[in-house]
């Protein structure tokens, strides 16, 4: 930055700016989105009756460039930590559970990362979501995702294992 | 298993370090503050992938550079095996990355692979110190052993850290409260099952080679594992349901307390002797021969279970012995496959196969 021209450093400032009026989140699953409701929750040919739930919303351009998922989005805005500070009521929970009164919804799928705090946040969310008798899973996977799993292997495949189970 | 080739680069001191140990005893000879532990801190580190001086590890990288490399090439039973391991500082903390043959490799594929025992001055107070350090004995020597030990004991630190930091914050959830219990209790026991077998293996070898060193008619030591939650049997169910129970009347005072108390971060090693605490009753030399015994016994534990020797590393801790303990310990290393050695002098009784003289991070390796 401080190598750059004033009017560099002007030009990037002013396309952050118009990111940030252009851009919001969707009202109904907190994707990024230049219009609200965003392009996926506003797809009719996507499996409505399917919401995948992620941390971020970075998260959705993962899944969807993997081009396995036809269902909807719910981004939580983060996991479960309270070394962070973040409990469950800092993440978009209860808007989840309104979604889940409110849309005709058969399946939730946890997709968020299989560490400590993701594995408790997709607990979390299937104690609360259970009671409705909406099916809660959890993504089964190959190969741990996220930096604080240097070590896989044996667990890698034990988590497989307990991924394939229904939360 | 033995190192041939040992080479260091911005590594603590030394800008760059390459020496070739042979089987046997190998002596680095020096002042203090020359850069000895260094050498073993760097092999520790091979092997386990982890310093056990620091858990802030970029302090391991040399004064203004950003990464330290170690490498080395090690003859194991299944041939010969080249290792590497890079830590580079990033952000506040620091990144390792590990090789094996050349080819970059995860940590639970690296870890076991070259498997170390380190005896420090640190570890004479095995007995009177605090139980973190018996609770280190057990974690060391099993994760060197088992990835799903390390996973275990990695999945259990974070979840206690994040359950100890819901109980502070002081906002009861009942469902968040019992997920954390359900993750520790299933980690936990898998930490204790492991414990369990290990102290026993440990116990039987640290009283037999006790009984060795004070002679007949001395006192018997004997090592029991002293878990936080005992179940019904040692079995999984047993050692599971225990830990639920215990959890639950444990539940007012955690949340009075805002602290975790139940679960295996409060586990211990009891040392007896003639069925009394040893910490309460012993002299200071009844203390250092427990320890010898176990040091001893932890290595001969690995390396039955592992199938071939672990690398010994004794950081000055020969000086700390008098002549009697110093010579019974070397004794039973008489045909030991690799041991590495600091010392400020040449300790009387061993027979180095090779001396490398350290002084100010350069080495050197004297004639014979
Ligand atoms: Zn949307």
């Amino acid at each position: 930055m401080i190598q750059q021209s004033r009017e560099q450093a002007l030009a990037l400032a002013d396309a952050i700016v118009a990111i940030k009026d252009r851009v919001r989140l969707c009202g109904r699953c907190f994707a990024v989105t230049e219009s609200d409701p965003c392009a996926t929750c506003s797809d009719p040919k996507r499996d409505q009756s399917l919401v995948c739930v992620v941390a971020e919303p970075r998260d959705i351009f993962t899944i969807e460039r993997s081009g396995a998922y036809r269902g909807l989005y719910h981004v939580l805005g983060g996991v479960i930590s309270p070394m962070d500070g973040v409990g469950p009521n800092q993440l978009r929970i209860k808007e989840l559970l309104t979604r889940l009164s409110t849309e005709k919804l058969n399946e939730v799928i946890v997709a968020t990362n299989p560490n400590a705090e993701g594995e408790a946040t997709a607990l979390y969310l299937s104690r609360l979501i259970a009671p409705s008798g909406v099916i809660v899973s959890r993504l089964a996977y190959g190969l741990p995702i996220g930096g604080d799993l240097d070590y896989a292997d044996d667990l890698t495949l034990a988590r497989a294992m307990e991924g394939r189970r229904t939360l | 298993m033995r190192l041939t080739r040992l080479a260091l680069a911005n590594f603590r001191n030394y800008q760059l370090l390459e020496c070739e140990p042979a089987p046997g005893f190998n002596l680095f000879v020096g002042a203090n503050a020359q850069g000895k532990t260094n050498l073993l801190e760097a092999i520790a580190m091979l092997g386990t992938g982890k310093s056990f001086r620091t858990s802030r590890e970029h302090e391991v990288i040399r004064e203004g550079e950003v990464c330290a490399t170690l490498s080395a090439d090690a003859v194991v039973d299944a041939g010969e095996v080249a290792l590497a391991c890079t830590i580079t500082a990033q952000g506040r903390g620091s990144r390792k990355v590990y090789g094996v043959n050349g080819h970059p490799v995860r940590y639970a594929s690296y870890l076991g692979r070259v498997r170390v025992v380190t005896f420090t001055p640190d570890d004479l107070r095995l007995v009177s110190g605090p139980p973190q350090g018996r609770r280190a004995l057990m974690n060391a020597a099993l994760a060197q052993e088992s990835p799903a030990y390390y996973g275990a004991l990695a999945s259990y630190g974070r979840i206690l850290v994040q359950k100890n930091a819901y109980l502070r914050a002081g906002v009861p959830d009942t469902a968040l409260n019992t997920i954390y219990n359900e993750r520790l209790i299933t980690c936990g026991t898998q930490l204790m099952l492991a414990r369990n077998h290990f102290v026993a293996a440990l116990a039987q070898r640290a009283t037999t080679i006790y009984r060795r060193l004070v002679g007949a008619g001395g006192e018997e030591l004997t090592l029991c594992y002293r878990p936080n939650v005992v179940g019904a049997s040692p079995a999984q169910a047993d050692i599971a349901g225990a830990f639920a129970v215990k959890l639950k009347a444990a539940a007012v005072s955690e949340a009075l307390r805002r602290i975790s108390l139940v679960g295996p971060h409060r586990d211990e090693i009891e040392f007896l002797l003639d069925g009394k605490v040893l910490s309460n009753i012993g002299s200071q030399g009844q203390r250092r021969s427990a320890v010898l015994a176990v040091k001893l016994a932890e290595y001969g534990v690995l390396r039955e279970r592992g199938g071939e020797a672990p690398l010994l590393l004794l950081d000055d801790v020969l000086s700390e012995l008098d002549a009697q303990r110093r010579d019974f310990f070397l004794a039973q290393l008489a045909e030991i496959e690799q041991v590495f050695v600091t010392s400020t002098a040449v300790p009387p009784s061993l027979i180095p196969a090779r001396i490398f003289e350290v002084e100010q991070a350069r080495i050197r390796q004297r004639e014979l």
